[in-house]
């Protein structure tokens, strides 16, 4: 067989468009997954049973269960029992949102574990009011520690995006498979598009291990 | 001070324990005057440092009380009762930990200011003020803004110091504030502790380190099994006990080292 990527050439515009929409959707349920991890992690230190109940069940069943099947389940499901029309954009903002919630609530919760009892005991020894000891000790220290397995988080939602092209949304998967399907070059095509995840996702891979040890060097006491 | 004066702390038959199984502290009487140096020795796992988290406030008591300049402070009423500590009482009281416990996220001039500001509302200019002062006095002037990460442990143990300075305690706890440093740190630190206690503050101190006790206290206590064996002046109770098993102890772990 002989190789043409020239072909790729001819839809460098729809690629860019397909990349931008990943990117985009990546962007939204980062920031939207992240603060509901971070409540989720927080409610999983509750004093309370029940919200530290709630919490896991909510954790546990995303975490174990295909992303594909809660896409799918939030696609074609979830408008059966609201009764309205979710868009793609929709669905796939609120699956991928909420699996991204799942695994940075485990992130943060064994980051607002890592801050030990005895900055606890400082604290109390400063009298710093338990409002202080939060926002001023606890909170900076867990959100750092929790940066290198955040930017992890990350690079596993941007991967995991690609399953929206499953519920029809045109991300770069998606307008991948279409070009390789009209143009029945999946060898050249399929490569590209995987060459353009791995472009992205290898550097922040790498930055995870930068970033790592100078957090641990910076805490480190 | 004369015996006379009435005593800053006052623990009376302070009984802790670590769940149903573990019982640490025994029903332990101590009174301390204004102005005492109280050294605390004994054998590891003997209740030296479980005394002085109890004094700092951190545990919760199973029964007994503890008086501070002669307001209730600490007290339970035992069998299952709550333990009750006077949060106010308790911000007179400093303590310096084996681990520094420095605050990893902030500069040492802001460890040193976070409490004074958030607690009592002091202006951040007048607090950084005070701060590189004591920084100044301790020789830690040129590290007011690096990050604990980046001090020597002598130098991170002094800045949790001139950190519980910053509040003007009535009262500093040192739990063996030299353990965890290498031998050559350990006299910056008790310099800075000596120091102090130039200045009359009142202290109770851990430590196994016989040159600094006998320089640091105006008063020993030896306790063991969760009660006060002997108490005494340093003279007493490290250089002739009347107990047999603090000259044990004395022996034991003093001697070696000497
Ligand atoms: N948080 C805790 N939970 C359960 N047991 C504890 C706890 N803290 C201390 N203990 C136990 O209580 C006992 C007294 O401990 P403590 O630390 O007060 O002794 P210590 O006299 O300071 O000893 P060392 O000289 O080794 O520091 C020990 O048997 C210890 O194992
Ligand atoms: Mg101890």
């Amino acid at each position: 067989m002989s190789l043409d990527f020239s072909v790729l050439l001819l839809f460098q515009d729809a690629l860019v468009l397909g990349l931008w929409t990943t990117i985009k959707l990546t962007l939204i349920c980062v920031v939207l997954g992240s603060s509901l991890g971070f409540l989720v992690g927080l409610a999983r230190t509750a004093p309370s049973a029940v919200v530290r109940g709630i919490a896991s069940v909510y954790v546990e069943f995303f975490r174990g269960t295909p992303v594909l099947i809660q896409l799918f389940w939030i696609f074609f499901c979830l408008p059966l029992i609201l009764g309205v029309e979710l868009s793609n954009l929709a669905s796939g903002v609120i699956a991928l949102t909420l699996y991204m919630g799942a695994i940075t609530s485990e992130t943060f919760r064994a980051s607002l574990k890592s801050v030990g009892r005895e900055q606890m005991d400082a604290c109390i020894a400063l009298g710093l009011p338990r409002h202080v000891q939060v926002t001023s000790v606890i909170l900076p220290q867990a959100v750092l520690r929790a940066v290198p397995t955040l930017l992890s988080n990350c690079v596993s939602l941007f991967k995991e995006s690609a399953l929206v092209s499953a519920v029809g949304m045109a991300d770069l998967m998606f307008v991948g498979q279409n070009i390789s399907n009209n143009t029945a070059r999946p060898v050249e095509v399929l490569t590209v598009v995987a060459l353009i995840y791995f472009a992205i996702a290898f550097p922040l891979t790498r930055a995870v291990t930068l970033v790592e040890g100078r957090i641990l060097k910076k805490l480190a006491i | 001070m004369t015996s006379a004066s009435a005593p800053l702390v006052s623990i009376r038959a302070l009984h802790k324990s670590y769940g149903p199984h573990i019982q640490v502290l025994k029903g332990l009487d101590i009174e301390m005057k204004p102005g005492e140096r109280v050294v605390v020795i004994g054998p590891s796992g003997g209740g030296k440092s479980t005394l002085l988290r109890v004094v700092m406030g951190l545990e919760k008591i199973d029964s007994g009380s503890v008086t501070f300049g002669g307001r209730p402070y600490i007290s339970s009423a035992g069998a299952g009762a709550k333990t009750v500590i006077d949060t106010e009482v308790r911000r007179s009281i400093g303590m310096v930990f084996q681990h520094y416990t420095l605050f990893p996220h902030l500069s040492v001039v802001q460890n040193l200011v976070l409490a004074p500001c958030k607690v009592r509302g002091e202006k951040k200019a007048s607090a950084v003020r005070r701060a590189e002062a004591l920084l100044e006095r301790f020789g830690l002037a040129a590290k007011a803004n690096a990050y604990p990460a980046q001090l020597s442990g002598g130098q991170k143990q002094r800045v949790a110091i001139a950190r519980a300075l910053m509040l003007d305690p009535k009262l500093m706890l040192f739990d063996e504030v030299t353990s965890a440093l290498d031998p050559e740190l350990v006299a910056e630190v008790e310099q800075v502790i000596l120091q102090l206690a130039g200045q009359d503050m009142p202290m109770m101190i851990v430590t196994h380190d016989m040159w600094f006790a006998k320089n640091i206290a105006s008063r020993v206590i030896f306790c063991a099994g969760g009660v006060v064996v002997e108490d005494g002046p340093p003279e007493q109770v490290l250089g002739a006990p009347r107990e047999e098993r603090t000259r044990e102890f004395i022996d034991r772990v003093f001697h070696i080292k000497q």
